[in-house]
C-alpha cells in the first residue's frame, strides 16, 4: 500500500462510485422485491393479528426478537472497530471501518424496526418513550424494555453521529467532484469542510470524543439487550452470564457479517490494494477470540445448569440439547464456536473462500443461537402442562427476509453512494506526497 | 367482536322496550316474577335474576338466570334448589349457546317436494297438523309422539292431549336410560324404580361403572355429595373404588381402580357376597334370607369371580370386608353390557347385604329417570314405521335418528311416514329427515315444571322474550287441539295457564295457609316446590333369591377389541356437541377438544402396529366408522372407549362433521331383562389406515417432570403434617405492597377437585372468552382463564390423573408486573393483579415470565357469529386484537358487591362476592374471599396444614393457597 500516492487513493476509492451498471440494478431490484415482500408480510399480519406467526402459547416470543437480537449484535463490530481500535490506534482498521460501520448504522435500523414490528399493537409504539401525557401515564422503568429502548436509540444516534462525522473529509472529496443534486447531497453531508488546520483540530477531537463516547456503549448495549433475558425468571433465560456472553457474541456475529460483506466489496470494486489480506486476517484473529469467549460462555450455561441442581433449569437444557429444537441448536454449537477454530490454520483464515464460508456459518450459527436462547427457554418452562411449539409460519420467514432486504437495501445504496474506504485514514497510513498533487484533504 | 356502540344500544335499545312493554308481541304478554327485584324496577345496567330449572339432562337442577336489559347472560345454580345446591355442570353453564346458538331454526319450516325447506307459518303448520290428526283419529295406533324424558305438567299435558286427539303411542325416549337399575330394583324388592343414592352418607363408596360424576343419574348432585363424603375430617375421608374396564373421570376421582372384564361387574358383586356371607360379615340379614342368598351366591366364590373377572381373589375378599365394614357402604351400578340387569341387582343384592338399603340407598323418593321408555319400545315403533302401520309422528326434543343404533334404520323408516313433524330447535338429524317443523322455544324461553325425583317440583320459567318465531310444545298441542274442535276435553287457553291449574292442585294438596298467588309467586321466586318424601322401606322379593346370573354376550370376532362406548361427559348423548363452549372444553382425561377418538392401551397399539393419532378403521359386524387412534392405559387390555357426542352430520356448523358415532356399530337387540340397550355389546376389529389425525390438546407433557405442580399427601400422613417450612425472608428492592383493605384470595382443595371443567365454561360465559376452534387450540391459543390441568402420575397401564385449576396466582410478587414496560399490568390496593387492556401494546413478556403461563394473547380479532353475541357480560370488556388479557377474579363481581355493601352502608359480608368458577364448583373445591378478614372462610382454609403454593420457591407470593390431595390408595379390609 505504501507506494501509492494520493491522488491515486482518491481515484480507486472513488471509481467504486461511479454509475452502477446492470449487474447492481438487478441485485438492487431483486432485493427490492425481497424487501417489498416483506412489508406486505408485515402489512399482513397488522392487519390480521399477531396470530398469523407461529407463536403460541408458551413461546409468544420467536422470530420477531431473535431477529431483534441477531441484528443488534451485528451492529456492534462496527463501533469495535471504529471506536475501540482506534482509541488502541490499531493501524489496520483504516481500510476496513468504513463498511462496518455502515453495516452498524444499518444493522441497528433493521434491529430498531423489530421492536415495532413485534408489538400487539405496532399503532401505539410510541406508548414505550417517557413522554408528557396529559393523563400522566409513564413508562415503567422496572422492565428491561424500557433500558432497551434507551440503550438502542443512544447507540443509534452516536453510531450515526460517529458514522457521518467520519465522513466528513471524505465527502468533501467527493463534493469537488460531482455536479448536480450529488454536489448538493455531499456538501451537506460535508458541512463546509475546508481542510483548514482548524477544521481539522476540531475534527480530531470530535472524533476521539466520539471514539470515547461509543466505545462503552459496545458492552452496554447488548448487555442491556442481554438483560432483556436475564432480568425474567425464565428458566435458561434468567443467568448472570448473559451480558458478557450476549457482547462477546454480538462482537463475534458482527466480525463475521463485516468478513462476508467486505470479501464481495474488495472483489468487485477491485480495491484488493487497501483491503488486503491482512485486514482480513485481523478479522479473522479477533474471531478466533470471540468464537473461543462464546464457547466458554455454552461450556459454562451447560455447567451451572447441571450444578444448580435446579430441575427446570437443567430439564430445561437437556431439551435444548435433545429436543424439537435440537438441531438450530448443535448448529449453533458448531458453527459458533467449533467451526471459527479454523482459524488458528494461517492458511485457511488467509485464504478468501475459507474466510467467506466460515463467516457465512458464524452468521448462521448467530441467529440460531438467538433462536435456541428464546424460543428453547420458553418452550419447556415452569409447568409442564403449558408447555408448547414453535412453528415458523411463512409470515414469520417472510417478514425475516425482509430484514435481510431492509439491510442490503441500505448497504447497496451506501456501496454507490459514499466512499466505501475511508479516504483520509488511508492517505494518512501512506508517506505524505512531495509535491502538492492537486488533491485535497 | 362487532359490539360497536350502536349494537350496544341498539341492544339497550330492544331491552328497554322489552321491559316497557312487558313483552308485547307475537307472544302473549306473561308477568314474569324476578328473583330479587320486582318486575317495574328493570334498571339498565342491573341484573335481573330468574329462577328456572337446567334442562340440558334429564337431573333437573335449579338454575338462576342472570338476565340483563331484557337478555339472559349468565346461568347459576339455584342455591334453594335441593337436587344442585347452586352448582352448575359445564353442560349447564353452556346452555345459553343453545338459546344463542347461530344454528337454531328460527321460524316453521316444512319440507318441499323436492326436499328442499322452506319458511311455513304457524298458522299453515299447525292446520296441516290438525287435518292429519283429524283423519287419523279414530284409528287406533297411527299415530306415535316421541318425546325425551319430560315429567310434571307437561308430561300429564302430553298424555292428555293425545287421548283427545285419538289416541297413539306414546315414548320418553332418553339414550342414556337406566332400564337395568329400573328392573333390578323390581326383581329385588318389586319396586320398578330408580331409588335415591346418598353418596355423601357413604364410609366407602364401590361404583360398578357408574360414572356419577359425569352423565349417571344426577351428576351435580352425586358431586356435591361425593365431595361432601371426601371431606377430611379427624384422620378419616370417604373411600372410592372404581370398578370397570375403562378409567372414566369418575374412575379417576377414585381410589383404586379395579379394571374387570367387561359385562363381570355383577360377578365381581356376587363374589363380594360370597365372601361377606362366609365370613359372616352380613349381621342385619334375617335368617332365612341370608340361607336363600347363599344358595343364590354358592357358585361364585372369590376365586372362581375373580378369575372372571379377570383379578386376583384376595382382591374380592379385601373388598368384601372392607365393603361389609364400612357403615353404611354404598355400591353404583351401570348395567350397560347384555347382562346389565344382572349386574345391576347384583350390586343391589351386595348392597342389601351390607345393610345400605333404607340408608345409602333409600326408595321413597326415586328418580323420575326411572320412568323412560324403554328402549325396546322405540325399536318396536321403528318396526311399525317399517310396516307402514304409523302415520304420523311427533318427535319433540330427541334425536333417535343419531342416538339410536339403528339411526340410520329410523332415518329411512320416517320416510315411509306420511307425515313426520318435529318440534326440534335446532336442524338435528332426525328434525332434517322430517317434513315439518314446529320450533319449540328452548327451555330459557318457555314455561315447564319439572320433577327430577318424588317430591321436587322444579319450575321452570321464561327468562327472557322468545328470539325467534319459536312455540313451546305446550301451546302447539293446545292451539291443535282448539282447531279440531277439542275445547271441551282441553279447556285451556295455553300452556302457562295449563301449568298454573296444575299448581292449584298442588297449592289444595299443601293446606291453604296462603292464597295461590302468593303461593305461586313464592314458589317462582324460589325455583319450585320442594317437600321431603318419607322413607319407603323395601323387603326382598323372594323371587329374587332363585334369580340365574347370565354372563355378557358380545357381537363381533372374539379376537376383536370390545368397545366401549360411553356418553361424554361433555356432550351427553350428543344433544350439547353444537356448544362452542363445550366443544372448546377439554377433555379432562386426555385434554382433547374439538373431536373424538378410540381409546387403545398401549399393548394392544403395539401389537397391533398403531401409534398416537392415526387414524383407525373400526369394524363391528353392524358397520365400519375411522376414528383417530389415542393411547391410554385408562382402558383394559383388549377394550377400546369412543365417546358418544361427536360425529354428527347434521347439527349446525359447531357439530357437523366432528369424528364419529360409534353407536351404529352397536347390535340392536334390546337387552331381554330390561329391555334397555346394551352399550357394551360387540367387538371391533381395528385396522390401520396409515393416515393421520390431528388431535388437538390443551396439555404441553402429560407428566409431573418433578415440578411438584400438583402435590399429594397420602391419608395417613395427613394428622402428622405440620405448618409448611416457611422459607426463608429474601431481601426485596421494593417495599411490600400494602393492601389497606381487601386482599383477594382463594384458595383450591385438590382433594375436592373432580377435574369436571364446569369452572371452565362459566368463566367463558361470564367473562366473554373467545371460542378460537380446533386449529387455533392445536397452536396453544385456547384464550381459557382458568384451566383444569390434568397430569398423569401412574404407571402405563395404571393411570393416576390428578387434577389442578390453574387460574392467574394474583402474584404479590408479581413477574409479570415489573417486565411490562407501559404499567398495563400492575398490583392494586386490594391485591388484585390488575390488566389495563386499553393500555396494553402487546409486548406479550408479560406472558413469557409468568410461571404459571395462565396469561392469553388475543392473537385475532375474536368473533361471536350471531346472536352469540347476545350473550355478552356488559360488565366485562370485549378485548381487542393485540391485547394481552387474564383472570381478574372477576373484578366486575368484586366491584358490584362492595358496591352493593356501600349503599347499605355496611362492610362486605364474606361469601358475597364469588367468581363465576367458585360459584358453580360443584364440590366446593374454589373458594373466594378476603384474606384481610381473619374469619373468612378463605382465611380458615388457608391455613389448613395441607395448603401449598404453586412455584412457591419463585418468591412469587400468589394469592392463590392449594390444598393438597390425600391419596388413600386400595382399601384393605
Amino acid at each position: 500500500m505504501s507506494n501509492l500516492t494520493y491522488s491515486q487513493v482518491d481515484r480507486d476509492i472513488l471509481q467504486a462510485m461511479k454509475a452502477p451498471g446492470w449487474r447492481y440494478y438487478v441485485v438492487f431490484f431483486a432485493n427490492l422485491l425481497v424487501l417489498l415482500w416483506g412489508i406486505f408480510a408485515w402489512q399482513y399480519t397488522v392487519q390480521r393479528g399477531l396470530g398469523v406467526w407461529g407463536l403460541t402459547h408458551p413461546v409468544m416470543w420467536a422470530m420477531d426478537i431473535t431477529n431483534f437480537v441477531f441484528w443488534v449484535g451485528i451492529a456492534h463490530s462496527g463501533t469495535l472497530i471504529s471506536a475501540i481500535l482506534y482509541l488502541f490506534r490499531v493501524r489496520w482498521r483504516a481500510s476496513v471501518y468504513r463498511t462496518a460501520e455502515a453495516v452498524t448504522v444499518f444493522a441497528l435500523l433493521t434491529a430498531g424496526l423489530f421492536p415495532l414490528i413485534h408489538l400487539g399493537r405496532p399503532w401505539f409504539f410510541y406508548w414505550l418513550l417517557p413522554y408528557p401525557q396529559v393523563g400522566g401515564l409513564w413508562v415503567n422503568f422496572r422492565s428491561p424494555l424500557i433500558w432497551d429502548v434507551f440503550a438502542v436509540m443512544t447507540y443509534m444516534i452516536i453510531s450515526v453521529l460517529f458514522f457521518f462525522t467520519g465522513l466528513v473529509p471524505d465527502v468533501a472529496v467527493v463534493r469537488n467532484r460531482t455536479t448536480g443534486w450529488r454536489h448538493h447531497l455531499y456538501a451537506f453531508l460535508a458541512q463546509g469542510w475546508q481542510g483548514t488546520d482548524r477544521q481539522w483540530r476540531h475534527y480530531k477531537a470530535a472524533y476521539l470524543f466520539l471514539a470515547a463516547l461509543a466505545t462503552p456503549l459496545v458492552v452496554s448495549v447488548h448487555s442491556v439487550v442481554s438483560w432483556d433475558f436475564a432480568q425474567s425468571i425464565v428458566a435458561g433465560w434468567h443467568s448472570t452470564i448473559f451480558a458478557p456472553y450476549f457482547v462477546a457474541g454480538a462482537i463475534h456475529s458482527g466480525l463475521a457479517m463485516v468478513i462476508t460483506l467486505l470479501i464481495p466489496l474488495r472483489r468487485i470494486f477491485r480495491l484488493d490494494t487497501y483491503l488486503t489480506q491482512t485486514h482480513l486476517e485481523n478479522l479473522a484473529k479477533l474471531i478466533i477470540l470471540t468464537g473461543l469467549i462464546v464457547g466458554y460462555a455454552y461450556v459454562v450455561e451447560t455447567y451451572i445448569a447441571w450444578y444448580s441442581n435446579n430441575v427446570p433449569e437443567w430439564q430445561r437444557f437437556v431439551y435444548q440439547v435433545t429436543g424439537e429444537y435440537a438441531v438450530p441448536f448443535w448448529i449453533m454449537i458448531l458453527f459458533n464456536s467449533l467451526v471459527p477454530l479454523l482459524f488458528f490454520v494461517k492458511r485457511i483464515r488467509t485464504s478468501t473462500p475459507w474466510l467467506l464460508g466460515i463467516s457465512i456459518l458464524i452468521n448462521i450459527g448467530m441467529w440460531c443461537e438467538r433462536f435456541v436462547i428464546i424460543v428453547t427457554g420458553l418452550a419447556h418452562e415452569y409447568d409442564p402442562y403449558s408447555w408448547g411449539l414453535f412453528i415458523p409460519t411463512w409470515v414469520d420467514i417472510s417478514i425475516t427476509l425482509g430484514a435481510f432486504a431492509w439491510f442490503f437495501f441500505w448497504f447497496l445504496l451506501f456501496a454507490k453512494l459514499l466512499p466505501v474506504i475511508s479516504i483520509v485514514e488511508v492517505k494518512e497510513e501512506l508517506p505524505p506526497p512531495m509535491k502538492s498533487t492537486g488533491s485535497e484533504a | 367482536m362487532e359490539v360497536n356502540r350502536r349494537d350496544f344500544l341498539k341492544i339497550i335499545g330492544i331491552g328497554g322496550a322489552t321491559a316497557a312493554m312487558a313483552g308485547c308481541g307475537a307472544q302473549p304478554p306473561e308477568s314474569l316474577i324476578p328473583y330479587v327485584v320486582p318486575p317495574e324496577e328493570i334498571i339498565p345496567g342491573e341484573a335481573t335474576w330468574y329462577a328456572t330449572v337446567c334442562r340440558e339432562c334429564p337431573a333437573g337442577c335449579g338454575m338462576l338466570v342472570k338476565t340483563m336489559e331484557g337478555r339472559a347472560i349468565k346461568v347459576e345454580g339455584n342455591p334453594d334448589h335441593p337436587v344442585n345446591r347452586g352448582r352448575l355442570c359445564a353442560r349447564g353453564q353452556a346452555s345459553l349457546q343453545g338459546l344463542y346458538n347461530p344454528d337454531r331454526i328460527r321460524q316453521p319450516l316444512r319440507k318441499g317436494t323436492d326436499g328442499s325447506w322452506g319458511p311455513t307459518s304457524w298458522e299453515e303448520g299447525e292446520k296441516a297438523l290438525a287435518a292429519r290428526l283429524a283423519e287419523l283419529k279414530g284409528r287406533r295406533g297411527r299415530v306415535a309422539l316421541v318425546t325425551p324424558l319430560v315429567t310434571g305438567s307437561l308430561d300429564r299435558l302430553i298424555d292428555e292431549w293425545l287421548r283427545a286427539v285419538g289416541g297413539g303411542s306414546r315414548l320418553r325416549y332418553e339414550a342414556v336410560s337406566h332400564e337395568p337399575l329400573r328392573e333390578a330394583n323390581r326383581l329385588a324388592f318389586g319396586v320398578a324404580a330408580v331409588p335415591f343414592y346418598d353418596l355423601e352418607q357413604a364410609e366407602l363408596i364401590l361404583s360398578f361403572g357408574a360414572d356419577f360424576l359425569e352423565t349417571w343419574l344426577s351428576p351435580v348432585e352425586h358431586a356435591r355429595q361425593f365431595g361432601a363424603m371426601r371431606t377430611y375430617r379427624d384422620g378419616r375421608m370417604g373411600r372410592f373404588t372404581y370398578i370397570g374396564p375403562r378409567l372414566s373421570l369418575t374412575g379417576a376421582n377414585a381410589d383404586e381402580w379395579i379394571a374387570v372384564r367387561p359385562g363381570t361387574e355383577g360377578v365381581l358383586a356376587l363374589g363380594m357376597i360370597h365372601a361377606i356371607l362366609a365370613e359372616g360379615l352380613a349381621t342385619a340379614l334375617p335368617a332365612s334370607e341370608e340361607a336363600a342368598l347363599r344358595r343364590l351366591v354358592e357358585g361364585w366364590t372369590p376365586a372362581e369371580t375373580a378369575e372372571q373377572a379377570g383379578i386376583s381373589p384376595d382382591k374380592v375378599r379385601v373388598l368384601a370386608r372392607a365393603f361389609a365394614r364400612s357403615r353404611p357402604s354404598l355400591a353404583v351400578a351401570d348395567g350397560k353390557t347384555s347382562n346389565g340387569t344382572d349386574i345391576c341387582l347384583a350390586t343391589t343384592l351386595l348392597n342389601y347385604v351390607a345393610g345400605n338399603v333404607g340408608r345409602t340407598v333409600r326408595f321413597g323418593p326415586t328418580a323420575a329417570a326411572g320412568r323412560t321408555s324403554p328402549y325396546r319400545e322405540m325399536r318396536t315403533l321403528l318396526q311399525s314405521m317399517e310396516k307402514g302401520e304409523v302415520s304420523l309422528v311427533l318427535l319433540a326434543g330427541v334425536n333417535p335418528a343419531f342416538t339410536l343404533p339403528e339411526g340410520e334404520r329410523f332415518r329411512k323408516a320416517l320416510e315411509k311416514v306420511p307425515l313426520v313433524v318435529s318440534f326440534a330447535s335446532f336442524p338435528d338429524e332426525t328434525a332434517m329427515a322430517s317434513h315439518l317443523i314446529l320450533p319449540d322455544h328452548t327451555f330459557l324461553e318457555g314455561w315447564s315444571d319439572i320433577e327430577p325425583w318424588d317430591g321436587i317440583q322444579g319450575l321452570q320459567q321464561p327468562t327472557m322474550r322468545p328470539l325467534y318465531e319459536t312455540k313451546a310444545l305446550g301451546d302447539v298441542l293446545l292451539s291443535v287441539a282448539r282447531r279440531m274442535g277439542l275445547e271441551q276435553q282441553l279447556p285451556w287457553e295455553d300452556f302457562p295457564a295449563y301449568l298454573k291449574d296444575q299448581w292449584k292442585g298442588l297449592h289444595r294438596h299443601s293446606g291453604p295457609a296462603e292464597d295461590f298467588e302468593t303461593f305461586w309467586a313464592r314458589a317462582l321466586q324460589q325455583g319450585g316446590l320442594f317437600r321431603s318424601v318419607p322413607l319407603r322401606p323395601v323387603r326382598p322379593n323372594p323371587e329374587v333369591f332363585r334369580h340365574r346370573f347370565e354372563a355378557p354376550r358380545f357381537a363381533g370376532e372374539s379376537e376383536g377389541l370390545t368397545l366401549i362406548p360411553y356418553p361424554s361427559p361433555i356432550f351427553y348423548d350428543g344433544r350439547t356437541a353444537n356448544r362452542p363452549w363445550l366443544q372448546e372444553l377439554p377433555d379432562a382425561l386426555t385434554q382433547i377438544v374439538w373431536d373424538n377418538w378410540i381409546d387403545m392401551h398401549p399393548a394392544d397399539a403395539k401389537r397391533l402396529g398403531v401409534s398416537e393419532g392415526e387414524l383407525l378403521r373400526v369394524q363391528s359386524p353392524l358397520g365400519t366408522l375411522e376414528l383417530p387412534a389415542h393411547l391410554s392405559g385408562g382402558v383394559r387390555l383388549g377394550t377400546a372407549a369412543v365417546a358418544v357426542g361427536q360425529g354428527h352430520s347434521a347439527f349446525g356448523r359447531y357439530a357437523e362433521g366432528r369424528g364419529a358415532n360409534p353407536l351404529p356399530l352397536l347390535p340392536a337387540e334390546p337387552e331381554t331383562a330390561s329391555g334397555g340397550q346394551p352399550w357394551i355389546a360387540t367387538r371391533v376389529l381395528v385396522t390401520r389406515t396409515g393416515r393421520r389425525h390431528l388431535l388437538a390438546s390443551t396439555t404441553g407433557s402429560d407428566r409431573p417432570h418433578d415440578r411438584g405442580i400438583i402435590q399429594t399427601v397420602p391419608l395417613a400422613e395427613v394428622q402428622r403434617l405440620r405448618e409448611p417450612e416457611k422459607h426463608p425472608h429474601l431481601l426485596q428492592m421494593y417495599p411490600e405492597h400494602s393492601h389497606p383493605k381487601h386482599r383477594w384470595g382463594m384458595t383450591i382443595d385438590l382433594n375436592a377437585c373432580i377435574g369436571c371443567g364446569a369452572c371452565v365454561t362459566a368463566c367463558y360465559a361470564e367473562n366473554n372468552i373467545p371460542v378460537m376452534g380446533k386449529v387455533q387450540v392445536a397452536k396453544g391459543r385456547e384464550m381459557s382463564w382458568i384451566r383444569v390441568q390434568r397430569v398423569d402420575e401412574g404407571a402405563p397401564d395404571y393411570p393416576e390423573h390428578r387434577f389442578l385449576p390453574m387460574l392467574c396466582q394474583q402474584c404479590d410478587n408479581a413477574p409479570c408486573e415489573s417486565v411490562c414496560p407501559v404499567y398495563a399490568t400492575y398490583h392494586n390496593q386490594e391485591g388484585l393483579n390488575v390488566q389495563v387492556y386499553n393500555r396494553c401494546v402487546g409486548t406479550r413478556y408479560c406472558s413469557n415470565n409468568c410461571p404459571y403461563k395462565v396469561r392469553r394473547f388475543n392473537w385475532f380479532m375474536a368473533e361471536w357469529p350471531e346472536p352469540l353475541h347476545l350473550q355478552l357480560n356488559p360488565d366485562v370488556t370485549v378485548r381487542s386484537m393485540g391485547v394481552m388479557e387474564k383472570c381478574t377474579f372477576c373484578v366486575q363481581r368484586i366491584q358490584g358487591g362492595k358496591l352493593q355493601a356501600k349503599v347499605e352502608g355496611r362492610a362486605v359480608r364474606d361469601g358475597e362476592i364469588v367468581p363465576a368458577c367458585a360459584q358453580t364448583c360443584p364440590t366446593r373445591a374454589i373458594v373466594f374471599g378476603d384474606l384481610k378478614d381473619l374469619d373468612s372462610e378463605v382465611s380458615r382454609r388457608s391455613k389448613d396444614p395441607r395448603r401449598y403454593r404453586v412455584l412457591e420457591y419463585l418468591n412469587t407470593q400468589p394469592a392463590i393457597t392449594y390444598l393438597k390431595k390425600i391419596t388413600a390408595g386400595p382399601v384393605e379390609g
